[in-house]
């Protein structure tokens, strides 16, 4: 059935648009353009954790990540909030700064992610290495621990200290190419007894050193 | 505890970081906008080795590394506390063998000294420290900032982006480097500590370019800052400043690295 046609809307008298008032005008023209000057302090204000999971649900239905989110083989190694400087149009947007590095294609993933807008704003794709997450530091002590070369090597009281965030200076190291970490085992009082050093990519210790040969 | 200081002629933002220490944010002095945000990158440690014979081990040639400070290494809580003549953010951070304490202090007279006392024997004594501080001055708008470095008795205006090692060479104030804002004048100065064997990246502001989560770029390219350096023009521009100081460990340690900044050309 054809649509009825709409009965024609009469036309509205033509108004002539006030002029502007001298004294608004002139105020419009003093407001100062977007300056650093006046950024909003709470746009730095840490996310909470409604807006940590916004930013990552937004990031992983981003379709350029689409094969990062399927085979799921990423960790997330912050999320903290980005404010961009006045006059970028994303200035005064509450944003998220999201790194995660992708294992299955060995790479990063370095994002902002607009709050406001729900769309990953700003996307690069690298190389290079963040820095470890919690959770590969953990990760990292777990395997050093069971490694028997480790075992060997420590002394009674010897516990893991720390893990250090390592990168090989030469190609001949392969924590040069590869995500690396460095556990540093040794007493409660301070003194290190060996390193060894955590492949992530294989989960395999490649390297124990006493550690005042490192 | 506030996030906001306001004391001392300062109106300071700040929050601790996940690896960058306390980051300091929107800092005014005297009513005028100074910082847009700075905060520690890192603090990466280098070994060197006792021998300089490589042929004679050479599997033990070692990369540097580091650790965040942030919440994961934090021991105890941020304090601010107030001394004569000023106002300062304390934070002590540790991991394993090694132990920082970050400040950040604002004094009335216009000084600001983003500074790291070094402590802990590292994992044997021929290691060195390498902090990097990050600085994003917006003095009275992002734009129409200038840098320049005092070289042969007198500051030079720095056209291009670059590297600018400490020569040794100060003005009367022991300041080396300063930004300027070209309209207002104003300025903040830089002096190094003598004993930082300091350097300084002075780089175009890109959207894009924020803080990295790590010193470690591509394997086999620099590091950064200097992954950051080109050949833009900085004059007229909006810069970016990274301070890295060089300390190398002794037995004379606890080392307190960084430098004093002084804003100038805003009263007082």
């Amino acid at each position: 059935m054809a649509p009825s046609k709409k009965p024609a809307k009469t036309a509205k008298p033509v108004k002539s648009k006030p002029k502007p008032k001298p004294r608004a005008a002139a105020l419009a023209a003093r407001v100062p353009p977007p300056d650093v000057a006046h950024a909003d302090p709470t746009l730095f204000d840490p996310l909470t954790p409604g807006e940590i999971a916004d930013a990552l649900r937004t990031l992983t239905e981003d379709r350029r990540l689409s094969s990062m989110a399927k085979v799921g083989r990423y960790r997330v190694i912050c999320t903290e909030p980005l404010v961009v400087k006045p006059p970028h149009w994303m200035a005064g947007h509450r944003l998220a700064r999201v790194v995660v590095y992708d294992y299955a294609a060995d790479r990063t993933v370095d994002a902002c992610v607009d709050l406001d807008a729900g769309v990953v704003a700003h996307l690069e794709l690298t190389r290079a290495q963040p820095m470890l997450s919690r959770d590969e530091e953990a990760l990292a002590v777990s395997i050093a621990m069971v490694d028997d070369r480790v075992r060997e090597q420590l002394a009674l009281g010897d516990v893991p200290q720390s893990t250090l965030h390592y990168w090989g200076r030469t190609p001949d190291d392969l924590a040069f190419a590869r995500r690396s970490a460095a556990v540093v085992f040794g007493r409660a009082d301070g003194h290190a007894s060996i390193v060894a050093v955590v492949d992530l990519l294989e989960n395999l210790v490649t390297r124990v050193v006493p550690a005042e040969h490192w | 505890m506030s996030n906001v200081i306001a004391e001392a002629h300062w109106k300071v933002h700040w929050r601790l970081t996940e690896s960058a220490g306390i980051m300091i944010y929107l800092a005014d002095y005297r009513g005028h906008r100074v910082l847009w945000e700075a905060s520690l990158p890192y603090v990466t440690v280098d070994h060197q080795r006792e021998t300089l014979e490589l042929r004679d081990d050479p599997d033990e040639a070692h990369g540097p590394w580091w650790i965040p400070l942030g919440a994961r290494t934090l021991q105890g809580p941020v304090r601010m506390q107030s001394f004569r003549g000023g106002v300062e953010l304390s934070a002590a951070f540790a991991a394993g063998p090694y132990h920082y304490t970050q400040l950040w202090r604002f004094h009335d007279d216009g000084r600001l000294c983003p500074w790291l006392t070094i402590y802990g024997p590292g994992v044997h004594d021929q290691h060195t420290y390498h902090p990097h501080w990050r600085f994003d001055f917006d003095l009275d708008g992002a734009r129409d900032d200038a840098f320049e470095r005092y070289e042969d008795a007198r500051w030079h205006r720095v056209e291009k982006e670059g590297w600018f090692p400490y020569s040794g060479e100060a003005d009367e104030h022991g300041n080396v480097w300063r930004q300027v804002d070209v309209t207002s004048g104003a300025a903040v100065s830089i002096r190094p500590h003598t004993w930082d064997d300091a350097e300084l990246f002075a780089i175009r502001y890109h959207d894009g370019e924020w803080a990295p989560y790590s010193p470690r770029s591509e394997a086999g390219s620099a590091t950064f800052p200097s992954a950051y350096v080109g050949e833009e023009p900085l004059d007229g521009d909006d810069v970016t400043l990274w301070y890295v100081a060089h300390v190398h460990f002794d037995q004379s340690f606890p080392y307190t690295a960084g430098p004093w900044i002084k804003v100038e050309g805003f009263g007082g």
